[in-house]
């Protein structure tokens, strides 16, 4: 017994040294660990209680009540500041699209998707067409500088769209089949030129104001000094650009593996009174990279987020049943405003998805709000809400066609009698008995898709598979990796297998409805190869065609409204594909623990700050009213 | 080891044994090199046997929004170009092998145009950090508390099995979200994810290093906790193995102390663990995997995850080329190790 | 063989682990027949339906109704839309609007309801309050509202033709309906998931299909791994050096890895369940075969081996009745560990979003990773992960514990 307890002695002194030895590397081996414990105990306090005062922050910590944090838009490290380049992966600093990112460079209009406006931001003023529409002209404010102190020209716009086409940049490439040129008439005063047709019309007017929008004016000065060091084209648009200038209230301040944070450029020229008449009030905008949603969803439950740009189901829980400070743009479902419309394309080459009945009768039968409870968790206005048709739920857009004139067609789903009666009247019946209907002496047995790990809309399309059953046709359901599941969709002609399939369509933007409907069931995109843009499913119609070519180039609003009202009627009656859900253009959730004032319905502003994460388009404007709580 | 097998352990001659060693050593190193160059073949191969088209990744990331088919096209073809996707398989190995060897792993797709030795140099640190101390940290614990219920016996070997055994089948993610969902978001003892505080800058400062450490902890005991149970049952049959064996029966009927005896016994019993911690090297990336993305850890994992999910031929080869190279050499190392010390390997050379 | 089986059976270990496997296995197959459910049916609109019984609100009205005057009834009901919290939050604003703090009692329930109800206006903005607290002063009021009222609630039935409502029950605050009487009950003991389905049936569907893939991966792994190690073992050299390199790429290049890889490429479409067991147990086999090699090596030269070589019987002869018979133990018990780790492999898998295809029935990987994905673990909503959980331990534990009992009986040493 006294041997035993030796021994046991014996080894738990061991335990003991090896326990001790061990864990002081296991806590301290992490990197950067180097630093001596030693060395600044001094330093560790003050950070995080560092007084609102703008002192000069040396930035080891960011002072949290300075410090604006997002989730939800960056995923992985950036690679670069380039606006020239399409391949930054920085969502906050470079992204020229449909609400374009005004943080670090600036567009001389920024695009406000609740209202549909053009709100001046380096312009000054309106812009205008001229006489026959082929060409815009428009002013930059005099206020406007770049952040290196020197005025933004009208020079530096043309050379802009210079830079754009002799490197074949995203910008470039994309608008070159529609504007001309870009000619700077003196210092203030930019020419945009329209591409012109043989009639000498401008091919498209639509995307030539688009470009105002959505493309940044960079400086000609740092595009020279770029060109000077890149050896060729693909250098040119690889070059990280760390060293860019910008016009925007932000500038780059630190990036890394984990995160990346901008930095308030105090002398912005914004604060003109000409412009915004003062900063915006964080001084850093952060955004971490969460691994996931989940990671992001559990920082933002604990305050570490102030906006959240991600999906975060069941939102609501957060204020119902954890008490939390969280709001969101409407106070009840959907919580946000639908923008985009995800949609299930039907490949018109499939056994007897080129009848309209079938194709019909299966988007009749689905239960809309099954998918809208389910996979969305309520955040999606549902088809009773807001009626089918080829327009997002904002009221610009609802506007915009007769929703009277197609009432008729309009279906809202989860009706399987109705299906049903449809299927018969086509003919389409199970005539072998086997529980399933066939057309052409064939069962219809159809596969419904999309990308695996897409959670929300894998989820939809379950719901779509189980209304096949009710009405005797038969849907099994196919997650592929993204990756093999975008070269297929894009690329006509679709493999077998590939019947009902998800994808996307365009959000709000200036060149909205119009540029979702074109792509919605235009046939210019139908049955190509490297089809980026739409109608995956290949249906055609020459009507359709008409009307989306005329649209761009109409000036009188009652024309508009009966051609978008003419093609609903085509969409809605002939199903070449259906939508399942709305979607926000950008999920804005915000967490009122340290900022509060965001953009909200009825707040009051005017032109109301749309809810853009405060960072897109004229969600800008949201930067300058948040203010501290308390 | 003390026990020997049936055919026999006689000692040679001292030269004899060295040649016989040489051959040993000789024909271990023969077989790790041809395993290098197998696996590094491999390593080259497989992601670029997946199916999809990274370069169409790519395009679209760049395409959406863009107005023109032709445009689209255009950008298509210019990342081929540059990726060199275009070029036969051979081409590219080729291109690959020398490049790798000037250190160069190429460009990465899925973060173009950053070169993968940068993405790998930024995580690489994170993932040996919290591997290498949770691994050696868990095996010497989980070894010490089986040695303990070995020889102890008694409750405290009722006790300490069954729950070494279910932590151990605990799948290594329900481990991590237990820890998160009770000490991060219940609890808030720990950050929920991240490798430093969300408000700080990396800096070589004392409270950056103590938000490190903090961040820290959760990770590292969501590995080691599942790493103790398993050690701890494998340390324990091993031990008892031992204690029963005729030589520490016979020792005791000698009259050796029963401290030499124990002593003997738990080196003997510990040389299959060392084996064990030589291997898990190679688990490293996958259990570290798990934590990662849980916790949102910086690391190794995660980056090969998104490399497969993004199907980045360069970062995934390097990755596993990275893994493929530790494990390597540790097993090379153990076994020349082993090779010296135990006399049954000794044994098997002049067999 | 019956004594073995009686040792086996003595072994305490052993007993707890096959009666906790064999209770989960009886469940499975019983479950099915009392509730033969597709385990994929989408009953729920809504996510997250919370565990509990289920009691249709519109039949409820039909059932005769009882009369039930319960002491605290009322206070209990109050509570539920006036909890402590809110009646400081009410108070809070009523100081706000302007209300003397000194005529406000929390505790007063009529009199806090009627300042409310004077005082509250949706519109009024007031300095320092966040949004989030505006929409949380507006859905109070609007749960408040049926307390101003304690006269019986009416339901009414909408006349089509013209189109008017008409009187149809009144509902009392003392009725009571008996759960038994009400047609329409549902039980759900585990709630459902983000898609609305039962958990439960799910969870059982889910148990057999990843047993199914554990045993599919455990038996692949096994085979592999006996042959490999018995040919290695047995004929050693050359043959011996080609198999360790084999398992030493297999190590080099970490299973999991190859099987992240592997998965990812077959692609989802082709990821069946029995797809996804068998790429497991093709990249798992390796432990089996070093282990089963070192054993045989062991063997090769005893006597009952060399005599056997020496009345001149074949080598597969020699291994099937002088070889395998010895290390058939060995075998079992790693095979039992195999399934185990097939399990635990398939659930990993799920978690990447690299989990089998089911159009059928679930996985528990899946399951978990669907939870994963709508955030169950974080709002709180323990029944769509917990239980997943607890299954896929509960049946590595008892494989374990099996194994460890085995173990015993077979290495006498081992024995307590």
């Amino acid at each position: 017994m006294k041997k035993n307890l030796n021994v046991l002695f014996t080894l738990l002194v061991l335990l003991g040294i090896m326990l001790s030895a061990c864990s002081a590397p296991a806590a301290t081996e992490a990197p950067a660990a180097e630093a001596p414990a030693a060395e600044a105990p001094a330093a560790e306090a003050p950070a995080a209680e560092a007084p609102v005062a703008e002192e000069p922050v040396t930035a080891d910590t960011l002072p949290r009540e300075q410090t604006m944090y997002f989730n939800g838009l960056q995923w992985g490290p950036i690679t670069g500041w380039n606006p020239y380049s399409s391949n930054n992966n920085n969502a906050m600093a470079v992204n020229q699209q449909d609400n374009a990112l005004l943080t670090m460079f600036e567009t001389p209009y920024a695009y406000n998707m609740l209202s549909g406006e053009f709100v001046p931001l380096l312009a000054d003023g309106p812009y205008a067409w001229d006489e026959g529409m082929t060409a815009i002209t428009f002013k930059i404010k005099s206020a406007a500088k770049w952040s290196d102190g020197t005025p933004i020209t009208a020079d530096d716009a043309a050379y802009t769209w210079a830079t754009n086409i002799k490197y074949e940049t995203n910008a470039g490439v994309s608008n070159k089949e529609y504007i001309d040129t870009i000619e700077a008439v003196d210092a203030q005063t930019v020419v945009v030129k329209a591409k012109l047709n043989a009639d000498g019309k401008a091919v498209n007017p639509l995307l030539v104001a688009n470009y105002l929008t959505n493309n940044y004016i960079i400086q000609k000065a740092w595009t020279e000094t770029l060109e000077a060091r890149s050896a060729d084209a693909a250098a040119f648009k690889a070059d990280p650009a760390e060293d860019v200038v910008g016009s925007g209230p932000y500038k780059k301040f630190f990036a890394d593996e984990t995160k990346v944070v901008l930095e308030r450029d105090d002398n912005y020229w914004g604060q003109d009174a000409s412009m915004f008449g003062k900063l915006p009030t964080p001084k850093y905008l952060a955004h971490i990279m969460y691994k996931d949603n989940a990671a992001g969803f559990t920082a933002f439950q604990a305050g570490e987020v102030d906006v959240s740009q991600q999906f975060n189901a069941n939102i609501q829980d957060l204020w119902l049943k954890d008490m939390l400070p969280v709001s969101t743009y409407l106070p009840e479902a959907p919580y946000g405003i639908g923008a985009s419309l995800p949609t299930a394309f039907f490949n018109v080459a499939s056994n007897g998805l080129d009848q309209v009945a079938i194709r019909k009768a299966i988007a009749m039968a689905v239960d809309y709000d099954t998918i809208i409870a389910n996979a969305m968790t309520n955040q999606s206005a549902t088809f009773t809400q807001v009626p089918r048709s080829i327009m997002n739920p904002t009221a610009g857009e609802q506007g915009m066609y007769d929703q009277a004139a197609v009432a008729e067609l309009q279906w809202t789903g989860k009706d399987i009698e109705g299906a049903k009666a449809m299927l018969d009247a086509a003919g389409v019946v199970d005539s072998d008995g086997d529980g399933w209907r066939e057309y052409n002496g064939k069962k219809l047995s159809y596969v419904a898709l999309c990308p695996n790990g897409w959670s929300d809309w894998q989820a939809a399309i379950e719901v779509v598979a189980a209304a096949g059953k009710e009405i005797g046709i038969e849907i099994t359901t196919n997650f592929p990796e993204w990756a093999v599941y975008q070269t297929v969709v894009t690329n006509w002609p679709l493999p077998e297998g590939y019947d009902i399939f998800m994808m996307w369509s365009d959000g709000a933007g200036p060149a909205q409805p119009w540029a979702r409907v074109r792509k919605l069931i235009g046939s210019e995109f139908a049955q190509t190869q490297g089809n980026w843009n739409g109608n995956w499913g290949g249906y055609k119609n020459a009507d359709a065609d008409a009307l989306i070519a005329g649209i761009p180039g109409m000036t009188d609003p009652a024309e508009v409204k009966a051609a978008y009202t003419e093609l609903t009627k085509i969409y809605l009656t002939d199903v070449p594909s259906f939508t399942l859900m709305y979607r926000p253009q950008n999920f804005h959730a915000v967490n009122e623990t340290v900022w509060t004032n965001f953009p909200h319905d009825g707040d009051g502003t005017n032109p109301p700050v749309p809810p853009m994460d405060l960072v897109f388009g004229w969600g800008i404007a949201g930067l300058y009213n948040v203010e501290l709580v308390k | 080891m003390f026990q020997p097998l049936e055919h026999g352990c006689t000692l040679k001659k001292g030269d004899e044994a060295l040649k016989g060693y040489r051959k040993y050593f000789l024909n271990k190193l023969f077989w790790f090199l041809l395993t290098f160059v197998a696996a590094f073949l491999l390593n080259f191969i497989l992601p670029r046997l997946m199916p999809g088209d990274p370069v169409a990744v790519i395009t679209q990331k760049v395409a959406t929004g863009m107005q023109s088919q032709a445009a689209v096209q255009a950008v298509y073809q210019q990342y081929a170009e540059q990726f060199g996707t275009n070029k036969p398989l051979h081409e590219q190995f080729l291109l690959y092998v020398t490049n790798v060897f000037k250190g160069n792993f190429g460009t990465s797709f899925s973060q173009f145009p950053r070169p993968v030795s940068e993405i790998i140099k930024a995580s690489l640190g994170w993932t040996l950090a919290l591997q290498f101390p949770a691994i050696i940290f868990g095996w010497i614990v989980g070894n010490l508390l089986g040695a303990l219920a070995a020889y102890l016996k008694g409750t405290f070997d009722k006790f300490v099995m069954p729950v070494s055994i279910f932590i151990s089948n605990l799948p290594a993610f329900g481990m991590a979200v237990i820890l998160l969902v009770v000490f991060a978001v219940n609890l808030r003892w720990f950050p929920t994810s991240g490798g430093y505080g969300f408000d700080m800058i990396p800096s070589l400062r004392w409270d950056f290093v103590r938000s490190v450490i903090h961040h820290y902890q959760l990770p590292f005991w969501s590995i080691v906790l599942i790493m103790i149970g398993g050690q701890a049952i494998g340390m324990r049959s091993m031990a008892i193995y031992e204690l029963n064996a005729d030589y520490v029966k016979y020792s005791r009927f000698m009259g050796i102390k029963d401290q030499k005896i124990i002593g003997y016994v738990f080196r003997n019993a510990m040389l299959p663990q060392v084996t064990g911690l030589a291997l898990s090297i190679g688990t490293m990336v996958g259990g570290a995997l798990i934590a990662e993305i849980i916790f949102s850890y910086p690391g190794l994992g995660t980056t090969m995850l998104s490399g497969i999910m993004g199907q980045d031929y360069p970062l995934i080869s390097a990755v596993t080329l990275i893994i493929t190279l530790m494990t390597l050499f540790a097993n090379f190392a153990i076994e020349i190790i082993y090779g010296i010390i135990d006399p049954r390997i000794k044994a098997a050379q002049s067999d | 063989m019956i004594h073995t089986l009686q040792q086996i059976f003595h072994s305490g270990k052993f007993k707890l682990g096959f009666a906790i496997f064999t209770s989960l296995l009886a469940f499975i197959f019983i479950y099915p027949i009392f509730i033969p459910e597709a385990p994929l049916a989408i009953l729920g609109q809504g996510t997250f339906f919370p565990p509990g019984i289920y009691v249709n609100v519109y039949d409820s009205l039909d059932t005769s109704k009882y009369i039930i005057n319960q002491e605290g009834a009322a206070k209990r009901r109050i509570a539920n839309k006036l909890s402590e919290d809110d009646r400081v939050a009410i108070k809070e604003y009523l100081v706000a609007a302007g209300v003397d703090e000194s005529r406000i009692d929390i505790t007063n329930t009529d009199e806090l309801l009627q300042q409310w109800k004077a005082t509250f206006d949706p519109k009024r903005s007031i300095k320092g309050f966040t949004n989030a607290k505006r929409n949380y002063y507006i859905r109070l009021n609007t749960a408040l509202q049926s307390l101003y009222s304690t006269g019986p609630a009416i339901i009414a039935v909408n006349d089509p033709e013209t189109n008017t409502l008409l009187e149809s029950k009144k509902v009392t605050v003392t009725e009571y309906v008996n759960v038994n009487e009400v047609p329409t009950v549902r039980i759900f003991p585990l709630g459902t998931d983000n898609f609305g389905r039962d958990m439960l049936t799910e969870l059982v569907a889910a148990t057999k299909t990843s047993l199914q893939i554990g045993f599919i991966a455990g038996l692949i792994a096994t085979l592999i791994g006996l042959t490999l190690g018995l040919l290695a073992g047995y004929i050693g050299g050359f043959v011996d050096d080609i198999i360790n390199f084999i398992s030493n790429l297999f190590i080099v290049i970490p299973p999991f890895v190859l099987l992240v890889l592997i998965s990812f490429s077959i692609g989802q479409e082709q990821r069946g369940a029995s797809t996804v067991a068998a790429v497991i147990g093709f990249t798992s086999w390796v432990w089996t075969a070093r282990a089963v090699r070192s054993q045989v090596i062991s063997l090769r030269n005893r006597d009952h081996v060399n005599l056997s070589k020496l009345s001149g019987h074949s080598i597969p002869h020699i291994i099937l009745t002088d070889i395998l018979p010895y290390i058939a133990s060995y075998v079992i018990m790693a095979m039992i560990l195999q399934i185990s780790s097939g399990i635990l492999a398939e659930a990993s898998l799920s978690i990447l979003g690299l989990g089998p295809k089911t159009t059928e029935v679930p996985t528990l990987g899946l399951m978990m990773n669907w939870a994963m994905i709508y955030q169950a673990q974080l709002q709180g909503n323990w029944w769509a992960y917990f239980p997943v959980l607890a299954v896929i331990a509960l049946i590595a534990f008892s494989m374990n514990l099996m194994n460890t009992g085995l173990d015993q009986v077979f290495n006498p040493s081992l024995r307590d």
